[in-house]
């Protein structure tokens, strides 16, 4: 190793734009250090850079940016608190931030947005459904059709989700809303059961040309619901560093037994044990999904699933759950999973079927007990 | 404004791609063998960077000769956050720098040697790097103290761990927090002139519009003790429900309450309102002064495993700090309290004294001024 040998990459130069732009709200932090106004300026800063990098150094930063001023929160930095709150999954205390929020600042759709998507993950939808209210009062159509569709969509009602959604895509302005909404479309029409059409609303999707991790995520997913995994690989290529992509692109590749799939396993089993070490919980459901399908251990997978269902209860976190449970041959872990489907009325078929295999389980004579 | 609408699907898309990269980690490898320290000390290069800037030429490349050419910032900066105790405090030495990849990326690999005063008994260990910048950084430990392994994440929340028996663990954390509130009454000025501006009267009687010494010490003792007594009492409340995060208040208002009470408290003195009831005066603005207390003990940071034990070693210590300022001035001020040194020096001039400096604080206090820059 000598002088020139290159140690790190960093994530970017000092001229880059967003570099600059960061280096210019940290001199004016520090130059006014009581200043709210600056400091929730940063911590936006630093949390749009989390969310384009993926990356978590980003979230740290801007709560140190923001816990100094706990004792007089600003409706900004109580907005920002609650998103770097929700982003670890504190959901209670992210929704108390974002309701002082608009105690101070009625105003702000911002938090009535976040607040809606917060109940929709822990499954709260009559309470998800008043915040859609609140963004109607408020004159924001595409933020209140996004909140309903979902609602719909998780309530039983597909086809009104899948109508709603198209409404609102007739009044989006902005690529970053248009490819939402058609990557929802995807994912409604996947749960519809109508194949051709989902494909076509990704297809749209991806030609706006934003790279987006949740879109490609949803696109890949459906191509390996529809063993499409040699899709999946041309795909994700080049998305090593993300991990929600990464355990994609290893699913494909140990159903096309590609000699790479061995390397990203452990690259995976790596991650997670870091993660682990740190005592970061957030990425159970993934962690369940990488279990059940690339290490084969569907007690562990099942034990994570449950664990997560307890956090989180979207579709996605329904469906690994009962996976896991089927591949344990554990009926009981899936009841939670069944209870959600009869009360929502929830309509994806694939779902539903996994729900009534798990009924018809008889369980494993014994029940070994694995820990993380 | 936000982009309308990007808010929304954060949420929704953030599950997913949250952990495409790793948040901080550290990892600290220290192994003590009587008084005698050897660690490792693995940190990112990339959090190097952010806290000390090692991209010289801005190409966003680190290399091993930036990173060499730092070595000595970067052994301060870290030795600055890192504090080893045993029957005092361990000597650092940094004495050499690798590197190394972890899953995430390059790290610089810090090699440590030193010694402690002692080299039996429990082993103190205070963490604060990057905590100041990045709230989400964790150090990984391994300790190996003795030949007994322990593993643990260090956090903002951790304070000072204690390792080895487990009973005088705890007896020295106690002792340690003890000793941090006997510290901060003691740095405390504006707590300080508070009390001493309700005790100041204390030896003395008002008769006819005019201060004399008080006749007996079984009086004025009394007096003391009520004051003090009920200062303690309110203190304590407050400061404990703080801490418990049952009740909080803006620490500005707090500080402004904080001067204000010192400003009236020496008024009074000069123009007596309050004559009798003054242990009334102390308990209610003692309860203010609770909450000033709780800011100090927020920034130590209680640890969660002896959150009981460390409060009540503060509030002890917060009393005990008092009682030695009261047992310094209470038997002078009886002395001297029918000299005219005492009755227009220390009580008018001290009572106009103080009143000036509460004054002074409570202005920059309550408007945000800095009106002596130190």
């Amino acid at each position: 190793m000598n002088d020139a040998t290159v140690i790190e990459k960093l994530p970017f130069r000092a001229g880059d734009s967003r570099a600059r732009e960061l280096d210019e709200l940290r001199a004016r932090a520090r130059k006014a250090p009581v200043d709210a106004a600056v400091a929730a300026a940063l911590a936006q800063a630093y949390f749009d850079t989390a969310q384009a990098r993926g990356d978590p150094r980003y979230i740290g930063y801007a709560d140190a940016v923001v816990s100094p001023f706990e004792q007089q929160m600003s409706a900004d930095l109580l907005v920002i608190r609650g998103m770097l709150r929700q982003y670890r999954h504190h959901f209670d205390d992210a929704l108390g931030d974002f309701a002082a929020a608009f105690a101070q600042d009625p105003e702000r759709a911002g938090a009535h947005a976040w607040r809606g998507a917060i109940y929709l993950v822990v499954a709260q939808y009559e309470k998800a459904r008043k915040e859609c209210v609140a963004l109607r009062e408020l004159q924001r159509p595409v933020l209140q059709g996004g909140c309903n569709a979902l609602v719909q969509a998780y309530t039983g009602q597909l086809s009104s989700a899948y109508a709603t959604l198209q409404k609102t895509l007739a009044l989006a302005r902005y690529d970053d809303q248009r490819l939402w909404l058609l990557t929802r479309l995807g994912e409604v029409s996947a749960w519809l059961g109508q194949n051709a059409r989902a494909e076509r609303h990704y297809r749209d999707a991806l030609a706006l040309g934003r790279d987006d991790g949740y879109l490609l995520a949803a696109w890949a997913d459906f191509l390996l619901d529809n063993k499409r995994p040699v899709e999946v690989v041309k795909l994700l290529a080049g998305w090593e560093a993300s991990d929600p992509l990464l355990l994609r692109l290893t699913e494909a590749e140990t159903l096309l037994q590609v000699p790479a799939a061995k390397a990203h396993v452990q690259a995976l089993d790596d991650r997670f044990a870091a993660a682990r070490l740190r005592g970061d919980t957030t990425h159970r459901a993934e962690e369940a999904r990488f279990q059940l399908h690339l290490r084969k251990n569907a007690v562990l997978a099942v034990q994570l699933a449950a664990e997560n269902y307890k956090v989180q209860k979207e579709p996605r976190d329904l469906r690994v759950l009962l996976e896991a449970a089927l591949a344990a041959r554990d009926p009981d872990a899936a009841k939670p999973a069944r209870d959600w489907l009869q009360s929502t009325g929830f309509e994806d078929t694939r779902v539903r079927t996994l729900a009534a295999k798990t009924l018809q389980l008889t369980p494993a004579a014994s029940k070994p007990v694995v820990k993380p | 404004m936000m982009r309308q609408l990007a808010i929304f699907w954060v949420l929704l898309f953030c599950q997913m791609t949250a952990w495409a990269h790793k948040a901080s980690d550290s990892y600290l490898v220290v192994d003590v063998k009587g008084s005698a320290i050897t660690a490792q000390w693995d940190i990112a290069l990339r959090d190097i960077d952010f806290a000390l800037g090692l991209d010289r030429d801005g190409n966003a490349e680190i290399t091993w000769g930036e990173l060499r050419a730092r070595q000595n910032d970067l052994a301060a900066w870290a030795l600055s956050r890192f504090e080893l105790t045993r029957n005092g405090t361990c000597l650092l030495q940094f004495t050499g720098l690798q590197v190394d990849e972890h899953t995430d990326g390059g790290y610089a690999v810090l090699h440590l040697k030193g010694v402690c005063p002692g080299s039996t008994g429990a082993l103190g260990l205070e963490y604060r790097l990057l905590f100041d910048m990045d709230s989400l950084h964790r150090g990984l430990l391994r300790l190996t103290l003795d030949d007994a392994t322990h593993t643990t994440v260090l956090s903002p929340t951790s304070g000072v761990l204690w390792f080895g028996t487990a009973q005088a663990s705890r007896w020295e954390q106690f002792i340690q927090y003890l000793v941090e509130g006997i510290w901060h009454i003691w740095i405390g000025f504006d707590h300080i002139l508070f009390l001493l501006s309700l005790l100041l009267p204390a030896v003395l009687v008002l008769q006819m519009r005019r201060w004399q010494g008080a006749t007996s010490f079984g009086m004025a003792f009394r007096e003391v003790l009520w004051v003090v007594t009920s200062f303690t009492a309110a203190h304590s409340i407050t400061l404990s429900l703080s801490a418990l995060g049952l009740v909080s208040l803006p620490s500005r208002l707090v500080e402004t309450a904080i001067a204000l009470s010192v400003v009236l408290a020496a008024a009074n003195n000069l123009s007596p309102v309050v004559e009798r009831r003054r242990w009334l005066v102390a308990f209610g603005f003692g309860l203010i002064h609770g909450f000033g207390f709780a800011s100090v003990l927020a920034e130590l940071g209680l640890p969660a495993d002896a959150f009981v034990l460390s409060l009540l070693g503060f509030n002890v210590g917060v009393e005990l700090g008092q009682m030695a300022i009261v047992a310094g001035f209470f038997p002078v001020a009886f002395l001297l309290r029918n000299t005219r040194f005492y009755l227009s020096g220390v009580f008018v001039l001290g009572s106009w004294l103080t009143m000036l400096v509460a004054m002074i604080w409570l202005l920059e206090r309550a408007f945000d001024l800095n009106l002596f820059p130190a």
